[in-house]
């Protein structure tokens, strides 16, 4: 439920908030223009301080990312700690990483729409915002990771005079189709969500620059009783597509492992504990941004204390999920009697990558445990932080999938140890600059809230309003 | 849009409290006692009895050393069982989830929850032969095979008669607890009309819910996946909980259709709540199929000798059929089936889809259990045969005396839930 600040309270104090044109609580004369001026003003009134100085900290990032594969394409992808045997390790952490983080937006705006619940429209946009550029980041890795950057078209089933196909037998192309079927299916999502709220900001435009560039996006969009029909028509049939894809991706992900016969790869729990650590690290992501954006961005009004608490909630559960995953494949590893499963296991809690697993343990299992608390969940920075450290422990996870089990696996003759080189930490970095650059761009110009669907569950939006009934 | 039901929740200053949807008093004008119910619990009972008796008796006169009847018995048995668990777990969900659409029928699930006691009571026809050192179903009781078999020699540790039993005493006691708690606690409030209960019921459901997860994972892990002792899954305890999921959901909606026709909860449950338990059928039929593709699919591709072996057993000779029944009958069908808004909303659409999926999911046990009846290489056909018919009879007979015997003298509605009236004034648009 948004909570805007009630009707008829001081609706004077604003501009002037510390100097925030952003900040402050939002006027209008009713509960729904107060809503469409809190969205609204954010694209309207000049940034504050704040949003300047986190561009220009995402810029130097993504400065840094291009230069990285820059430096990269130059010289080729020995610049990578890649080795024999960890022929995999940063390049395909970082993907499935940002991947992962892609899987909340569509989880709040198919799945949990269809579960009615209604606090999703609060921070819906935002996470689907997130999605879109989570996947960008994504897809930037397998296409870095082939070494051949002029060359990724291959994994695209186009005719060739060649006669050369993509192996579809592999886990791998069936990624390509996975993440670009969810790729187009968020962004469509994405879009549509967002027509009414660019007709409300083309409505309100005062430069003619607005009014052309948001009329363009809005497409037409007049409001009538049958284009909302078709909207809502759309907006579900869209939301049951969508939901198979939420599982889809992260577990065509997971079989890129688990169709190996690599210990530590090779379970077949990896779907469903994938899709859950991505729904984990994707809401935790949502927190990390979101707690910021409704502080220094004055969202405070619409993205509650209570929103904020229920993602704590969400993180609490799946995390538990991935903590069920953790102890499962222990159990199996030394269940199956299977020398190899078991050296596995024992290697990642003793071995020389103990570091990294413990680091995960901590980060995924036992941070989030703070969310038994009430008190804790409902503050804001214990939310953030323990939002960051779960984002840490999900990069964390990866790399202990990938990078211990290719480390030492069957043969002591070919154990290796890999180590990250400074490029490999710039490219990891780097792709956080184009993330936030994405972000706060979307934070300037689109509206990060859903209006309409804000309004929709206010209870002045419900015929039996005031009248107290049931129906 | 979302269900344009405004929500209640604190940070709301909008109406602050429940007073949106209606007020908190619910007027349920429906009959919710069922004075009939200890005679349904006398006749189901006696029914299960005599199944299970039947059972024994055909079993010990097979003159197999009970190997027969164990096979039959088990796949009845975690039949029975994956309902019961279902109901607990569905009914856990409701607390944790704060449900509201689900007030109204809560109090049916409740029954159910509370009525494993009666599955640890069925479970002595497997555990007492078990203890007695009786291997027909378990290789892993045979000391001899134990000793010469260098993997089962490894998992001795946790496979062997008297762990197996304390863990079965384990979970049983926790889920009877459980169970009770959520009956008592919820009829109780009927009594004395205590607010705030839910709170309190939210607060232990959330440990709860771990504490079923994993003690449903591990009894699926010894009841049926120990049965191929050498064999070994990550996902079976998911698998498991699916199927359960499902079934609960299906037994679930007869259970109401055959209480609206004795007249009761006509008026209180209407067809919405019976659409969202039509999706939760649905959406689990599809989960299902989700978890076996993913077990399948991976242990095919891998292709290593030591899990392929178990699909070995279940994918040829007379279980190939089966096989394909189940990715035909627990998945294409039903989900076609249930796609449809107008089937779910539908009696008798809905029964049809009830009871097959009842019966695919006995199927799926039965695929489970049976193979590893021929792991010796002596199955020719199908194992099937009388005792499968007066196992499940005698099961579900004994399930449905308990939920019908905790009714007797209970409301059917948690009457003085506070949720109570949004949950009567729930629609499903």
């Amino acid at each position: 439920m948004a909570a805007v600040a009630q009707p008829g309270a001081t609706t004077v104090v604003q501009q002037s908030a510390g100097g925030n044109p952003w900040a402050g609580p939002p006027e209008g004369e009713n509960v729904f223009g107060m809503i469409t001026q809190n969205v609204s003003r954010l694209t309207e009134a000049k940034p504050p301080r704040a949003w300047y100085v986190a561009f220009a900290i995402a810029l130097a990032l993504l400065t840094m990312f291009g230069l990285s594969l820059a430096y990269l394409f130059y010289t080729g992808i020995g610049v990578w700690g890649n080795m024999v045997p960890v022929a995999w390790c940063f390049d395909i952490v970082n993907f499935v990483f940002w991947v992962g983080i892609g899987h909340a937006g569509t989880l709040i705006s198919a799945i949990l729409y269809l579960l009615r619940q209604d606090w999703r429209t609060a921070i819906n946009r935002a996470a689907e915002a997130m999605t879109i550029f989570a996947v960008v980041c994504a897809a930037i890795f397998p296409g870095i990771h082939i070494g051949r950057p002029w060359l990724p078209y291959w994994m695209f089933p186009i005719p060739n005079q060649m006669g050369m196909w993509p192996q579809f037998r592999s886990p791998l192309e069936w990624d390509v189709f996975a993440v670009g079927t969810y790729a187009t299916v968020s962004l469509l999502f994405w879009y549509m969500g967002m027509i009414p709220d660019f007709a409300t900001f083309r409505d309100r435009s005062t430069t003619k620059i607005r009014r052309i560039a948001y009329g363009i996006v809005a497409m037409g969009w007049r409001g009538s009783s049958r284009q909302w029909h078709r909207y809502e028509r759309a907006y579900l049939l869209l939301a049951a597509l969508a939901t198979p894809l939420v599982l889809s991706v992260h577990s065509v992900v997971s079989f890129d492992f688990a169709t190996s016969q690599l210990p530590g790869w090779h379970t077949t729990i990896f779907p469903p504990y994938f899709v859950a650590g991505a729904i984990f690290g994707g809401f935790a992501m949502v927190v990390t941004l979101l707690v910021p954006a409704r502080q220094f961005f004055g969202l405070k009004y619409i993205i509650t204390l209570r929103h904020i608490e229920l993602m704590t909630k969400v993180i609490l559960g799946t995390g538990m999920l991935v903590g069920y995953a953790y102890g499962m494949e222990f159990f199996i590893a030394w269940y199956s009697g299977s020398l190899y499963e078991g050296f596995t296991f024992i290697n990642r809690l003793f071995g020389p990558y103990a570091w990294a697993y413990w680091t995960m343990i901590f980060c995924n299992v036992v941070a989030p445990q703070i969310f038994w608390s009430r008190k804790m969940r409902r503050n804001v920075w214990v939310a953030f932080a323990v939002g960051v450290i779960v984002n840490v422990g999900m990069w964390f996870e990866r790399f202990v999938i990938i990078g211990t089990s290719l480390a030492r696996d069957f043969l002591p003759s070919s154990w290796g140890y890999y180590v990250p080189t400074p490029t490999d930490y710039t490219t990891l970095g780097g792709s956080f600059g184009l993330f936030f650059t994405l972000f706060l761009l979307f934070c300037r110009y689109l509206p990060t809230v859903a209006m309409a669907e804000v309004k929709a569950i206010m209870p002045e939006a419900h015929v039996q309003h005031g009248h107290g009934g049931a129906h | 849009m979302a269900k344009k039901d405004s929500d209640s929740e604190h940070d709301a200053p909008h109406g602050g409290h429940e007073d949106h949807g209606g007020d908190s008093t619910a007027a349920v004008t429906d009959d919710v006692r069922l004075p009939g119910a200890a005679r349904v619990a006398q006749i189901a009972g006696g029914v299960g009895v005599v199944g299970v008796l039947a059972t024994i008796g055909l079993g010990v006169s097979a003159g197999d050393d009970l190997r027969s009847f164990s096979f039959a018995y088990l796949t009845a048995y975690v039949y029975g069982l994956s309902i019961a668990l279902g109901a607990l777990v569905w009914v856990t969900l409701q607390h944790l989830f704060a449900a509201r659409w689900s007030v109204v029928v809560r109090r049916v699930g409740e029954l159910f929850a509370a009525s494993t006691p009666v599955m640890a009571l069925l479970a002595l026809p497997i555990l007492v032969p078990v203890l007695m050192g009786n291997h027909q179903l378990y290789e892993w009781v045979d000391h001899a095979a134990v000793e010469k078999d260098h993997i089962l020699h490894h998992k001795h540790a946790y496979l062997n008669e008297t762990f197996f039993a304390v863990r079965l005493v384990v979970y049983f006691v926790f889920w009877a607890w459980l169970g009770r708690y959520w009956l008592t606690k919820s009829v109780e409030q009927d009594r004395t009309k205590a607010k705030g209960l839910h709170a309190k019921l939210y607060g232990v459901s959330a440990p709860s819910m771990i504490a079923l997860a994993l003690t449903l994972s591990f009894a699926a892990i010894d009841l049926i996946m120990s049965l191929d002792a050498r064999w070994f899954s990550t996902i079976f305890g998911v698998y498991y909980f699916s199927g359960a999921v499902v079934a609960w959901h299906s037994l679930f909606a007869l259970v109401l259709f055959w209480l609206q026709g004795q007249g009761k909860l006509v008026k209180s449950v209407s067809v919405h709540h019976f659409h969202d338990i039509g999706k939760m059928m649905f959406a689990f039929t599809v989960f299902w199929a989700y978890i076996a593709f993913s077990q399948y699919m991976l242990i095919w591709y891998a292709n290593v000798p030591e899990e392929t072996v178990w699909y070995q057993e279940r994918t040829n000779g007379p279980w190939q059929n089966v096989a394909w029944f189940l990715v035909v009958g627990h998945f294409v069908v039903p989900f076609l089936f249930l796609l449809s808004r107008h089937v779910k909303r539908n009696r008798a659409g809905l029964k049809l889809g009830a009871v097959w999926l009842l019966f695919v999911h006995w199927v799926d046990m039965f695929w489970l259990v049976k193979p590893s009846l021929g792991r010796h290489g002596e199955l020719h056909g199908l194992p099937i045969g009388v005792m499968d018919v007066t196992a499940v009879v005698g099961v579900l007979g004994m399930l449905l005396a308990a939920a019908a015997w905790n009714a007797r003298d209970k409301n059917l509605i948690p009457l003085e839930d506070e949720r109570l009236a949004k949950s009567l004034a729930f629609t499903n648009s």
